[in-house]
């Protein structure tokens, strides 16, 4: 069973001599330079750390583009407030894999830095359960004014372990110059695109450019299919896992679902509902398709908005708006709850310094400035009432906010990442035609069970045999 | 026999002992730095990983410790259907990027080893392809073959032998195609240049007597240059088998080891497993088994032709 132990020191011992190989040789050089930035920060902190001088917490982010400036600029007006605190920022990578990896490697060695780390939604239970991140219900945050989705998603056995930052949910952009109306089922979906892309479509339009695809999405092999499978599962009335845990991928609704993607870009004889090049996508591809007008309709996150909105070289600007994404009867329309997370570091030595810095940053004005600069959505349900955030934001934040409060977050597991890993394959492997649906997912059940059954993670009510 | 003065004993004959053993001293003096950095940076490394793959060590996963386990990540190894795959997909993009880079590399050797006007210039220019950085060449080629904006849609559609793009980089099958081709492309010239070499090192006198005796072009190159150029293949074929086999960077920016992971290499699945996974112990596995094939591999080569490698044999 996983330790439940959260609070006090990590159970793990250090195991990571600074400068002394203490890797297997392929993680060496990997483990060597982590080793050394640990080494590098800690000389910097120690030195800034004069006795008596301010208390100096690491926050790790992004180094680059508009992310950093607005960090940056919060950060130094929290130091200006705070002055008995110092903020160093550390560098990290933006791919989330990468983040993820340096952040296991640092937790595992023990480190006490950086001091608060920034999460995805679906790592908090891992951090949690492995005892590497604070539980911050004894800093008795103000949980009631953040969506109820979002909080969830950080709580573990019960526990708060993580402040939601901004919020993202899977939806579905469409073309208004094109459509009456945002496609509500997947027929609606199909007709759509029949209609408008391809030969058969109307050469001359509203105003926008002709699409030559119909509905794109994050098909690449990577996080994002999971996160689409998971909201045109929902659609199908489908899911990963059930509300106890077990596996339920291989159920009939997720069957369809995954029948209905598969079918989207295998396509007969007229135009695909999606174009095949989809399942090469990630979230930039997609959206470049779309603001460029070749596409009719598009799964992405809300970020997309104020570019597609705003950006000059858009060419959907005035013609497109979002809705829920499509569900079939006996489903609903499924959001997939995304987005980023801070939490502590267990073993800081300056907690309380490091909530200070958690509590500035998810403060109203600071959720609303990240919403001006750089098209993130805060996770305080109350700013969406306000005329604020409209103004932060350029558009209307009213749509996106029925999305996020229907939002669902990814099944809550310590071992989210490998489970999500088993999925991501089967799925890509139904759908570029090396197996039908139905095989792949019994077969992703399969591994995901023996996988749950190892580490001790497997629900009461599954049989031995995983059936 | 650790008791006994002097370092070196049983190696050299008593005679002149006290010169000959502050010599031997001297000599492990010499030698001892250059042994302690070897035991230090391969041999130590390799047992830990060897010690690290007989344990359950996953860094995700804190709470289940980190137990010896003996063979059980071998024997998971052995029985994981991705690992078999990725071993398969290996050991074919070995056998046919070897292959056609060796029977074009020739090819090549011995266009540029005629005698012509500008012929620095075309080997140097030959070699263009080898210096770029292999994961620029896979970009390259990433963007060659993308559906929408490559030129071998474009061009392919221009001919006509498609209507609508084809999207290389989802069909299983296809996706082969840039994956073996950039590789053929970039190590090719490498494969010529030290075929060059070989062919440079035949004297023309032995041609001259071919030609004295009639022998056909044919005969002369079955006879005179491949028998003489073995030794360069052999370099040739060792240098690229076991580069195929620990193929990485070439596949992970084309493909990704996708779509699902019909390319993935075995080195791919090992990053995967260890540095992506942090499946520390079972990684370690995966390593572990690599090294013993191409460790393999490569005694197999000096068992078989080490030889004639060696310039000694027949």
């Amino acid at each position: 069973m996983p330790g439940r132990r959260s609070a006090g020191p990590s159970p793990v011992p250090p195991r990571h001599p600074r400068g002394r190989p203490a890797a297997p040789a392929a993680a060496v050089s990997a483990a060597a330079v982590s080793a050394l930035c640990v080494a590098a920060v800690a000389l910097a902190g120690c030195r800034a750390e004069a006795p008596g001088g301010p208390a100096v917490v690491t926050f790790p982010g992004s180094a680059v583009g508009a992310e950093a400036v607005v960090l940056r600029r919060q950060l130094e007006r929290f130091m200006e407030a705070r002055p008995d605190i110092r903020v160093i920022s550390r560098p990290t990578p933006d791919a989330a894999d990468q983040r993820h990896q340096l952040y296991v490697q640092w937790l595992n060695a023990g480190a006490s830095t950086p001091d608060i780390l920034q999460l995805d939604v679906v790592w908090t239970p891992e951090f949690a359960a492995a005892g590497w991140i604070l539980p911050l219900d004894r800093f008795a945050p103000d949980t009631a004014a953040f969506f109820p989705a979002t909080i969830a998603a950080n709580r573990w056995d019960g526990t708060l372990f993580a402040l939601p930052w901004f919020v993202d949910v899977g939806m579905l952009y469409w073309r208004t110059d094109l459509l009456d109306a945002a496609p509500r089922s997947f027929a609606e979906v199909e007709r759509a695109v029949a209609r408008h892309v391809g030969a058969t479509a109307p050469p001359d339009t509203a105003g926008g450019p002709v699409p030559r695809y119909g509905f794109v999405w994050q098909g690449a092999r990577y996080e994002g299919l999971v996160t689409v499978f998971q909201e045109i599962a929902g659609g199908f009335g489908g899911r990963i896992l059930d509300e106890r845990g077990r596996v339920a991928v291989d159920e009939e609704p997720a069957i369809r679902a995954l029948t209905w993607m598969r079918d989207a870009v295998a396509g007969g004889a007229g135009p695909r509902v999606s174009p095949r090049t989809t399942l090469t996508w990630h979230e930039e591809e997609a959206r470049f398709a779309f603001q460029n007008g070749q596409a009719l309709l598009m799964r992405n996150w809300p970020y997309a908005v104020s570019l597609l909105a705003t950006d000059p070289d858009s060419r959907v600007r005035g013609h497109f708006a979002i809705a829920p994404m499509p569900a079939a009867p006996g489903g609903e329309p499924t959001a997939a709850l995304g987005g980023s997370q801070l939490a502590i570091n267990a073993r800081t030595e300056h907690p309380e310094a490091a909530w200070a810095v958690l509590e500035y940053l998810t403060r109203p004005e600071q959720m609303l400035e990240r919403a001006a600069l750089v098209g993130q959505y805060p996770t305080r349900e109350v700013l969406y009432g306000e005329p604020e955030l409209a103004e932060a934001l350029g558009v209307d934040p009213a749509p996106v906010r029925e999305i996020i409060a229907r939002a669902r977050p990814r099944p809550v597991s310590p071992v989210y990442t490998q489970l999500s890993e088993i999925l991501q394959i089967r799925l890509h492997r139904a759908l570029t035609g090396q197996a039908e649906p139905a095989d792949a997912l019994a077969d992703a059940a399969r591994e995901m069970r023996a996988f749950l059954r190892k580490v001790g993670l497997a629900p009461d009510g599954e049989g031995p045999d995983g059936g | 026999m650790a008791d006994r003065p002097g370092p070196a004993a049983g190696t050299a004959p008593p005679r002149g002992g006290a010169i000959e053993a502050r010599e031997a001293r001297l000599a492990w003096g010499l030698v001892l730095p250059a042994l302690a950095t070897v035991l230090l940076v391969a041999l130590f490394p390799l047992a830990w990983t060897v010690w690290e793959s007989l344990h359950l060590h996953d860094l995700r996963m804190p709470w289940l410790g980190r137990p010896f386990v003996g063979l059980g990540n071998y024997a998971e190894a052995l029985g994981d259907p991705r690992f078999l795959q990725a071993m398969g997909h290996t050991l074919l993009f070995t056998v046919a990027t070897v292959a056609l880079e060796l029977g074009l590399g020739l090819v090549l050797a011995l266009a540029l080893n005629r005698a012509y006007r500008g012929r620095g210039l075309v080997r140097a220019a030959v070699l263009i392809p080898w210096a770029i950085p292999t994961v620029v060449a896979a970009l390259l080629w990433r963007f060659m073959f993308d559906a929408e904006a490559g030129i071998v849609n474009a061009v392919a559609m221009g001919a006509g032998f498609m209507d609508r793009p084809f999207v290389w980089f989802v069909e299983a099958g296809a996706a082969w195609v840039p994956v073996i081709l950039s590789d053929v492309w970039k190590m090719t010239p490498f494969v010529a240049l030290l075929l060059l070499a070989g062919l440079q090192n035949i004297d023309a006198s032995l041609y001259e007597a071919a030609r004295i005796d009639g022998a056909s072009a044919w005969r002369q190159f079955r006879h005179v240059t491949l028998p003489l150029l073995k030794p360069a293949i052999l370099v040739a074929l060792i240098f690229r088998t076991l580069d195929a086999f620990r193929v990485f960077d070439l596949i992970y920016v084309l493909t990704g080891g996708g779509p699902g992971t019909s390319t993935e290499p075995i080195a791919l699945y090992t990053f995967n497993s260890l540095l992506q996974n942090l499946r520390f112990g079972y990684g370690s596995a995966l390593s572990v088994l690599v090294f013993l094939v191409t460790f393999g591999l490569a005694l197999l080569y000096i068992r078989f032709l080490g030889a004639d490698l060696l310039g000694g044999g027949e």
